[in-house]
């Protein structure tokens, strides 16, 4: 079953197109890659996505719903980890992912709040304040609040992004976790092109604003290596 | 030839009066009502002034106003009349021949003391400005309230607040 | 209701902070000073009571008002710029429940600084007329005006999404609407004066406390400037739902 179906999404700021014409789609239970150069309209597609900005026009269905006309209903089954993450720096860990789940209507237990924060390797910092907090430290944060409603279909722009190599794996493992364990749907836009082929199942490629390629990560490195598929799509035309 | 001494005296002598009180009333004459008054501070109180035109001309933009000096001894000094009165010069456009106006000034009597308050009508057809006869004024002085009632309120309330604040984030540093 | 939570953590990150707190007793010593000049004074001192409750009140509106339209000016346009509201936009909280959350912080505040004027009314109002009902005035009037400008504030920053822009527009606005506080009774007889006056719920408001508490005036009096300052209010709330509903990050 199709969990992300977008088609023919435009968006454009300022006279400048992000978006054109955008056409793909990601299986309940994929972790995909959303792979592109700066500027290819990776960050504008997930914030269409995540209802945050609306697309000029095309249609997006999450889970069957449509992101432009039930926004309620799609936030209840997704969440995100945005590239830009800012955090309430004057609250502790602890009461930062209690509020956050308050949010969502399914409310975690003191219990289950304390067991994120471990699992995202932040143990014994529940009551230390945000802003004490150095940038991989934030960024595990960040993690855990968009994990807090166990999300079926999760959105992560540059997760790993000033993580140490041991966070690193923490976050690779708390993925394939969420993935295999609770059957999570995983959207990864990463630069990191190690992330995507220790992850993805399945990748798409962008570059100014449309699909240049797309397919499953293991039949496309028959053919070569992941760097050079990246290399090699993001020179090409688009499809 | 004493007799006709007499005459032209008497006669000169009307003319020097009349020119007296003219020039305090040429044209105009300026009274002020009440002639005298005793209050207490914080009263309010109007003085009318009352102008009349004694010629057969109408006179046009006339200026009026009251003035106020502290005749307590030791303390002689004019009034600054802005916390006093927000009336202090009226403009009249026109007082018909033989007419009178009617000016009032409302004013609030913030201290105490001895006063004298008259009024000045200024008419650019005369020479000299025309000032009415003085009027006195007695203002007592009166204690209202204790001020030490609010000394309570005015330093414990802040220290309350700050008190409060200090608590709260005690409890939070603790917690 | 999700604006709860809104509320709740609103008042902690500006009420029940450092800078919240510093607030209140700034607007304390404030109140200390002025009724202590009034009572001790010798010029203050001779004003009527209902003339020093009327000055008092005044003020409290005033400061109400300020600091309404100086949180409102940081709740979205504050949240951009520090990169949080992407995540509340990402939750199932509506805009319109955040804008609610907000806006009920904005009246917690009104009402603490309400609570905080209380003892000096009294205090100065106390044997004079009127004082009772000039603080019920006071408590709705300044509810409904602070409601009108922490609304029209937010709403702006809605729009504007620059908190810099958001605070000048909103003092500008400010001093138009105070300026029946700030103009001498000379100008406000000008026909700039008077004009202002009519379009000012401010203005309806100072002049209600005039006519209650000075004039003695009862309800009949003031139905036409309470309902001219309900429907500002209603004006504003509109303004912040719609721009709330627009908003893009």
């Amino acid at each position: 079953m199709m969990m992300v179906q977008v088609e023919n999404l435009v968006k454009s700021y300022d006279g400048h197109t992000a978006l054109d014409g955008l056409n793909f789609g990601v299986e309940e239970g994929d972790i995909f890659g959303f792979l592109g150069p700066n500027g290819a309209g990776k960050t504008t597609t997930i914030r269409i996505l995540t209802g945050i900005t609306k697309a000029d026009s095309g249609s997006a269905l999450i889970d069957g719903h449509d992101i432009f006309t039930k926004p309620g209903e799609v936030r209840k089954i997704i969440n995100a980890f945005p590239e830009s993450n800012g955090y309430y720096e004057w609250m502790t860990t602890y009461e930062y992912l209690e509020f956050f789940s308050y949010l969502y209507s399914a409310k975690r237990s003191k219990q289950e709040i304390y067991k994120l924060i471990e699992s995202v390797g932040l143990n014994g910092m529940d009551n230390l304040l945000i802003r004490s907090f150095s940038r991989g430290m934030k960024q595990r944060l960040g993690i855990a609040r968009a994990l807090i409603n166990r999300p079926r279909l999760l959105f992560l722009d540059e997760p790993t992004n000033g993580l140490d190599p041991k966070g690193r794996k923490d976050v690779h493992d708390l993925l394939m976790d969420l993935n295999q364990e609770q059957g999570s749907t995983i959207f990864l836009s990463t630069h990191l092109l190690d992330d995507v082929e220790r992850l993805c199942n399945r990748i798409t490629i962008i570059n100014f604003g449309k699909i240049v390629r797309s397919g499953d990560l293991a039949k496309m490195e028959r053919k070569g290596t992941i760097e050079d598929i990246f290399f090699m799509s993001t020179k090409e035309k688009a499809l | 030839m004493k007799k006709l001494i007499l005459v032209l005296s008497t006669f000169f002598l009307g003319i020097a009066v009349n020119y007296t009180s003219a020039s305090a009333a040429g044209h105009i004459t300026v009274s002020i009502n009440p002639q005298s008054i005793q209050a207490n501070m914080g009263d309010k109180i109007t003085y009318v002034g009352t102008i009349t035109n004694n010629a057969d001309m109408a006179v046009d933009n006339i200026i009026s106003y009251i003035s106020l000096a502290n005749v307590t001894l030791g303390k002689e000094a004019p009034m600054d009349l802005e916390d006093w009165s927000a009336n202090k010069a009226i403009k009249i456009d026109t007082i018909p021949p033989h007419g009178t106006y009617e000016g009032k000034w409302p004013m609030r009597l913030i201290n105490s003391g001895g006063y004298v308050a008259y009024i000045t009508v200024v008419n650019k057809e005369d020479i000299t400005p025309i000032s009415s006869a003085m009027s006195y004024l007695e203002i007592k002085r009166v204690i209202r309230l204790n001020p030490n009632n609010v000394l309570p309120v005015a330093i414990g309330e802040p220290a309350l607040i700050g008190g409060v604040f200090m608590f709260i984030a005690f409890k939070r540093k603790k917690g | 209701m999700k604006a709860q939570y809104i509320i709740q953590k609103e008042i902690r990150e500006s009420i029940l902070t450092p800078k919240g707190f510093l607030w209140y007793v700034f607007t304390s010593v404030i109140l200390s000073i002025l009724s202590y000049f009034f009572l001790t004074n010798n010029e203050l001192s001779l004003l009527d009571q209902s003339q020093m409750l009327y000055m008092i009140m005044n003020f409290i509106t005033v400061l109400g008002v300020l600091m309404g339209l100086v949180l409102g000016a940081d709740v979205f346009a504050g949240e951009i710029e520090r990169g949080t509201l992407e995540a509340l936009f990402l939750s199932p909280v509506t805009k319109i429940e955040i804008a609610a959350g907000k806006l009920g912080a904005a009246m917690v505040n009104w009402w603490i600084i309400f609570a905080i004027s209380l003892p000096y009314l009294f205090i100065v109002g106390k044997g004079g007329q009127n004082l009772l009902r000039g603080i019920l005035y006071l408590g709705i009037l300044g509810t409904l005006l602070s409601l009108t400008f922490s609304a029209f504030s937010m709403g702006l920053s809605a729009r504007t999404k620059s908190m810099k822009n958001s605070l000048i527009i909103s003092f500008f606005i400010f001093l138009l609407a105070g300026s029946p506080v700030f103009l001498s009774a000379a100008l406000r007889m000008t026909w700039f004066g008077k004009i202002l006056d009519l379009v000012n719920p401010f203005a309806d408001a100072i002049n209600t406390f005039d006519s209650v508490v000075i004039d003695s005036q009862g309800f009949s009096f003031q139905i036409e400037r309470i309902a001219i300052i309900c429907g500002y209010t209603f004006l504003s709330l509109w303004f912040l739902r719609r721009g709330a509903s627009r908003l893009e990050i």
